[in-house]
């Protein structure tokens, strides 16, 4: 096989995006779409080539790649192209949409080339450019739709969001006070000692991109902005923004020397937990089902900041449930779109009987509730078994229980919920969809392979590469 | 205290005062002049910082400060408040506002004592802890307003608050206009882009608890 000279791949990613964004704004739709559609595939192509090569290495001051870069680059490229696929039949649906079809496939590839320029990018002041730049492109396409809870959503998600990111600037400015640089592949290679300063940087960095990752107590934008945005922004938001978030900071987090400081694990534990079990607890209560897939990532990033929090094996099971879950809970939100458009509600008691009127959907969403929530033999599966198993290696009992808890009550919410939907009989006085929009499933399918190949380690490159990003974290792999 | 240190501490307390007089403040032609103000407080800050070390950065920080952040969006705040035929006074804050100023004063003072305990020995120089204190304060402000033009004040109060820390600190933190360029750009769009079609949608700038976005 010829390797892909890493320049290229690099070159290809940060220009495919960022073309689409300024091509797609040509006056012709179709043309527009076509334009944002090759450059996801282009963009998708460099990052799968980057993967399988392992590349890693620096070019310039500012530009680098390494395993970890690398396994979060497939994942966003993925999740963005079939978002950008998957979007025509949605945006067909609208009625008078705020922006047109042009302007979203621009704000699209913007948001897109914004979150790979986090990924590629070894100064951590310039990621932190990048995670900001995610809220700008991102903000307007939540308004998408014209409804006045869609306007609120936009201007929590972008004021909630700047302020944690203000905070994690406020982070980057003690390390880079204490350690005179923020070049993070560095500042990793050479770990400065864990003094107070150091510590609090990163314990600021956690406060400030977990706003973003939507740990809780800081979570309130992220159901909100979730249910709100279209459903192939939802997918991008749950799938590859909240993952990009918690990359940034685990850049930050890898200054640390090991072992970790028991300030710093022990916050990070605190911040896991909470998370994991009121999200849990929270998408119990919903009406939307929308909002019930954006606690349920919120449930998920909490479990991988607890896999990160225990190193070893968890922190690998880590990896392996935020890149399974951004597949699968994708797919999720590409079936609530097909439903939402085809029913006109997103309330979880005014939709009953998908089986008979969606029902390639209907099964497509039945199988990715499973698979966001953890069921064998997804990939979400695997990742949570290894914190479970990780957190029972290194003795704390207490917490593999309550993983287990926030598991299965999440587990129990979720699929509950679907299946009322899916199987239940229909309410009197509600029409059948129209079958005729029983579309975009496919995608959901693909996405949910991809999931199911992660659980089964069905791809060898992506698990060589996920067993090396685990090792760079200071994690060990099974 | 040599002449630098005084004119850095007077300017600093300045700049506190405007913090806790924007938390007791609920009508919002005030709070915008009041925004004004600290801009330009840290307009006044970071150019003698610049003309004393002899930076460029700074001096291009200090005009962005005059030009984005005491100017520029104070005055399509001010317009935005005309385009909306909204009265100029936060409905929700209007008789909380001692309570605001009370927990600003309490907060800033908590925040004080934090730094002193844990980064006063990293940053010794006089009035080291304000723009901690500083950033606090906007926090608190987006927390307890409801009205989305004060929370734009609060977000801009947190960005001086940033820009000060990084005048005082980090003096050659890497990117550091590029970064203050990109969070008045966020600025502008939020005043700028998502403030119009709320105008636009809603008809109002008083945040409501809206049934669709319940739990």
């Amino acid at each position: 096989m010829i390797a892909l000279d890493p320049r290229l791949g690099l070159f290809a990613l940060l220009l495919a995006p960022s073309a689409a964004a300024i091509l797609s704004l040509i006056p012709d739709a179709r043309a527009s779409q076509a334009v944002a559609r090759a450059g996801a595939l282009v963009a998708f192509a460099a990052a799968v080539a980057l993967l399988v090569d392992g590349a890693a290495g620096r070019w310039g001051p500012y530009l680098g790649l390494d395993a970890l870069s690398d396994v979060f680059l497939f994942m966003v490229t993925a999740i963005y192209a079939t978002s950008i696929w998957y979007s025509r039949g949605y945006l067909q649906g609208l009625h008078r949409p705020f922006l047109t079809p042009q302007v979203y496939y621009a704000l699209v590839s913007a948001f897109a080339f914004a979150m790979i320029s986090v990924l590629v990018v070894t100064d951590l002041g310039l990621m932190w450019i990048g995670v900001e730049a995610t809220t700008v492109a991102s903000a307007l396409l939540i308004v998408l739709e014209r409804k006045p809870a869609s306007v609120e959503a936009a201007w929590r998600y972008t004021l909630i969001a700047s302020a944690g990111l203000t905070i994690a600037l406020f982070a980057l400015l003690l390390l880079y006070t204490a350690t005179g640089t923020l070049d993070g592949y560095r500042l990793a290679a050479n770990p400065p000692a864990a003094t107070l300063p150091i510590e609090m940087a990163v314990a600021l960095a956690l406060v400030g991109y977990g706003t973003k990752v939507g740990l809780f107590p800081m979570h309130t934008w992220l159901p909100d902005a979730h249910s709100e945005a279209p459903s192939p922004v939802s997918a991008m938001f749950s799938g590859v923004l909240l993952p990009t978030a918690l990359y940034a900071f685990l850049r930050v987090y890898q200054v640390l020397p090991e072992p970790t400081p028991a300030m710093i694990r022990d916050l990070l534990l605190a911040f896991g937990i909470g998370t994991a079990l009121a999200a849990a607890f929270l998408l119990q209560r919903q009406r939307s089902f929308k909002r019930l897939f954006a606690y349920s990532s919120m449930e998920v990033m909490g479990l991988a900041v607890i896999g990160i929090a225990l190193g070893g094996i968890a922190l690998y099971g880590a990896l392996v449930l935020i890149v399974a879950h951004a597949f699968a809970k994708s797919a999720a939100f590409y079936c609530s779109g097909t439903v939402l458009r085809a029913t006109g509600t997103n309330r979880i008691d005014e939709v009953r009987d998908l089986q008979g009127s969606l029902p390639r959907t209907g099964g497509a969403w039945v199988v990715s509730g499973a698979a966001v929530t953890g069921a064998p033999p997804f990939g979400t599966f695997l990742g949570e078994l290894l914190i479970v198993v990780g957190a029972l290696e290194v003795g704390l009992v207490w917490v593999a229980g309550v993983v287990v808890v926030a598991i299965l009550v999440a587990f129990l919410g979720v699929n509950s919920q679907i299946g009322r939907m899916v199987f239940g009989e229909r309410l009197p006085g509600t029409r059948p969809s129209d079958r005729q929009l029983d579309a975009g499933w496919g995608y959901a399918y693909l996405n949910l392979a991809f999931a199911l190949a992660i659980g089964i380690v069905a791809l060898p490159y992506f698990s060589s590469g996920l067993r090396a990003a685990a090792t760079l974290l200071g994690g060990t792999p099974p | 205290m040599n002449e630098s240190a005084e004119v850095i501490a007077l300017v600093g307390v300045g700049i506190l005062l405007t913090a806790l007089y924007l938390q007791s403040e609920s009508f919002v032609d005030p709070l915008i002049r009041g925004i004004a103000l600290q801009s330009l407080l840290l307009t006044v800050l970071l150019g003698w910082l610049a003309w004393s070390r002899g930076s460029v950065d700074l001096a291009v920080l200090a005009g962005l400060a005059v030009g984005v952040r005491a100017v520029f969006i104070p005055y399509v705040l001010r317009r935005q408040i005309r385009a909306f035929r909204w009265r100029v006074r936060e409905i929700h804050a209007a008789h909380r506002v001692t309570g605001h100023a009370l927990a600003a004063v309490a907060l800033a003072i908590v925040a004080w004592f934090i730094f002193q305990q844990t980064l006063a020995s990293i940053f010794p120089e006089p009035g080291a802890a304000l723009p901690f204190i500083l950033l606090v304060e906007g926090l608190l402000m987006l927390a307890t307003r409801s009205n989305t033009i004060v929370q734009v004040i609060g977000y801009l109060e947190e960005e001086n608050a940033v820009v000060y820390a990084g005048a005082l600190f980090a003096q050659s933190f890497p990117l550091f206009v590029e970064v203050v360029v990109f969070l008045d750009v966020l600025g502008v769009v939020l005043v700028g882009v998502i403030l119009s079609i709320q105008r636009d949608v809603t008809g109002t700038p008083e945040q409501t608890v809206l049934e669709e976005l319940a739990g």
